[in-house]
């Protein structure tokens, strides 16, 4: 790649919500396949809530934290020259 | 793809930061057009289709019940157990992908990929509403009045309430359609199927409508690795240079001007490719096969009274004169990995017995003292019948000689489909238990067939101050 190539900002963009959307679902399918929200969260089950909400609520969360790797990844490939030099 | 060589850059791939140029695909008729729209038909009509159609009595044929923690796939039920042949599943659509791409090029791109097919529908709207390809860009170049206002708003609201459709369609497959369908109209949906349908409507909407080509060039990891998957005799699209260059302008029904080749440069090619590339440049990553390009062309050669194929789908080698070489090793690999896995899961699935135990250790109390001097532990067993009907089960105990069942364990009843808890005492004698941790083994068995029967390990645990002497 020649270095003058910018990236797109889209590509930017997608290549923090995307990767984390994907490593997120396969994560929440992982957990939901070993444990049921029963087992992880008995008394909220008991209190009512919802499997949808469990695995709703568990893929956001683990979208959020996911989201917040892909944007450190992005911030640390910044060129550190910028603010070394 | 290739930026090692000398091929020049073109401008547009410098300035890559700057705003992404719109592109305004150009219809085209042809065979392979058809066969998109055959596509879109088959693969979207299967989607929109296949959650109402019921498998038995007011059972989805169709349906990742979340909630339930079941899959209807037609006449089977999945379990969390069975995911195993979800990954088995996964992994042959990737091999069928790897086998289908190194025979004919991304032909899951141009006609079946989701992002493809959705893109299709809406660009078969945007032209129903703002025409044909110049009077996209006329109504794009154009000042906003009224005109301007209703087609770009109308095209939006239509595309909108697609998006939705899809959307409720998707939250269907994990939630019975029929009883979300009879929610719509007093709006009475779960706040997280609510949630999930304009999510998804959104995604539809934000890829088919706006992303479009981006979604293949910056989101679609296939795209990247295409070049491993291609050899010099997989099936692409490709501009014959030999027979198209030079290329220049002519007039209709004129001899070919000398020194000219087929190609009359008209860049209908151009204009029908729906990622934006001169296919006439070579094999990029940003093609998606489509064939648009074919289609274009072929239409054009046909007008000027020239053989079709100048853009056509064709091999390395053939047209360099080698010939086309389908069964080759790579094709011969994948196709018997592929042929074997098939059978082993079609195998696994027939012989599959239909019931499951799982066992989980009390971990707060390890071990305790029976009434009569022995050693108990307690497991808890999860008994999961997936036969279609109910079944009794016993419980039996191997690997601990003198070891036994608690006598007053009765015989459990587990209905189709369900999944009952219970709790097993398993004693044994001190003198019994040669060390703090014993490998043991617990069986269900029906009292009615004995091939319904799972058997899983765990440990049988002794006080560790009886073996630190």
């Amino acid at each position: 790649m020649s270095e003058k190539k910018e990236i797109p900002k889209i590509q930017r963009v997608v290549a923090v919500l995307w990767p984390s959307f994907l490593t997120s679902g396969v994560a929440m399918i992982l957990f939901y396949w070993i444990f049921s929200p029963g087992e992880v969260f008995p008394e909220l089950v008991a209190s009512g809530v919802s499997n949808m909400a469990f695995y709703s609520v568990t893929f956001l969360f683990l979208w959020l934290t996911t989201l917040t790797s892909c944007l450190l990844s992005y911030y640390f490939l910044r060129p550190c020259s910028r603010w070394n030099d | 793809m290739s930026d090692n060589d000398n091929t020049p850059v073109k401008p547009e791939q410098d300035s890559l930061y700057a705003k992404r140029e719109e592109i305004y695909p150009r219809e085209v008729h042809g065979i392979f057009a058809s066969w998109r729209i055959a596509m879109v038909f088959l693969t979207l009509g299967l989607y929109y289709i296949l959650p109402w159609i019921n498998w038995g009595e007011g059972r989805q044929a169709l349906l990742f019940d979340l909630p339930n923690r079941k899959f209807n796939i037609f006449m089977m039920t999945l379990w969390p157990q069975d995911l195993i042949y979800l990954s088995v599943l996964l992994i042959i659509a990737a091999l069928g992908l790897f086998l289908f791409t190194s025979v004919g090029g991304r032909l899951w791109c141009g006609f079946s990929c989701p992002q493809t097919v959705w893109t299709e529908v809406f660009m078969w709207m945007e032209r129903k509403i703002e025409g044909s390809r110049p009077q996209r860009i006329k109504l794009a170049k154009s000042p906003w009045n009224l005109t301007k206002v209703i087609k770009k708003g109308g095209k939006h609201l239509v595309w909108i309430i697609f998006s939705l459709w899809t959307g409720f369609t998707f939250v269907g497959y994990f939630t019975p359609i029929r009883d979300l369908a009879a929610a719509i109209p007093s709006w009475d949906l779960g706040p997280w199927e609510t949630f999930w349908i304009f999510f998804y409507a959104f995604a539809t909407y934000g890829n088919a409508g706006w992303l479009r080509e981006q979604v293949c060039i910056y989101m679609c990891p296939y795209a990247r690795f295409q070049g491993v998957m291609f050899d010099d005799n997989t099936l692409i699209i490709s501009y014959d240079e030999i027979r198209g260059n030079p290329r220049g302008a002519r007039k209709r029904g004129k001899e070919k001007p000398a020194g000219k080749g087929d190609c009359i440069d008209c860049s209908l090619c151009v204009q029908a490719c729906p990622t934006g590339i001169d296919i006439r440049d070579g094999l990029q990553y940003q093609c998606i096969a489509c064939a648009a390009c074919i289609d274009a062309c072929d239409d054009v050669m046909d007008k000027m009274g020239y053989d079709p194929g100048l853009i056509r789908y064709t091999t390395h080698n053939e047209v360099v004169g080698k010939g086309r070489h389908i069964f080759r090793p790579r094709i011969i690999i994948y196709s018997v990995i592929l042929t074997g896995l098939i059978i082993a899961m079609l195998w696994s699935l027939a012989t599959r017995i239909p019931v499951s135990l799982d066992i989980m250790r009390d971990r707060n109390i390890l071990y305790r003292e029976a009434p009569n001097g022995d050693l108990e532990n307690v497991f808890s067993l999860k008994i999961l019948n997936q036969d279609k009907k109910a079944h009794n089960f016993v419980i039996s105990l191997e690997g601990l000689p003198s070891a036994v069942l608690d006598p007053d364990q009765p015989e459990i009843h587990v209905n189709s489909g369900e999944i009952v808890n219970t709790l097993v005492r398993v004693r044994a004698s001190e003198d019994a238990i040669k060390n703090r941790s014993t490998s043991i083994s617990l069986r269900i068995t029906a009292t009615d067939d004995k091939k319904m029967t799972d058997e899983e390990d765990t440990r049988f645990i002794a006080p560790a101050d009886w073996f630190q002497k």
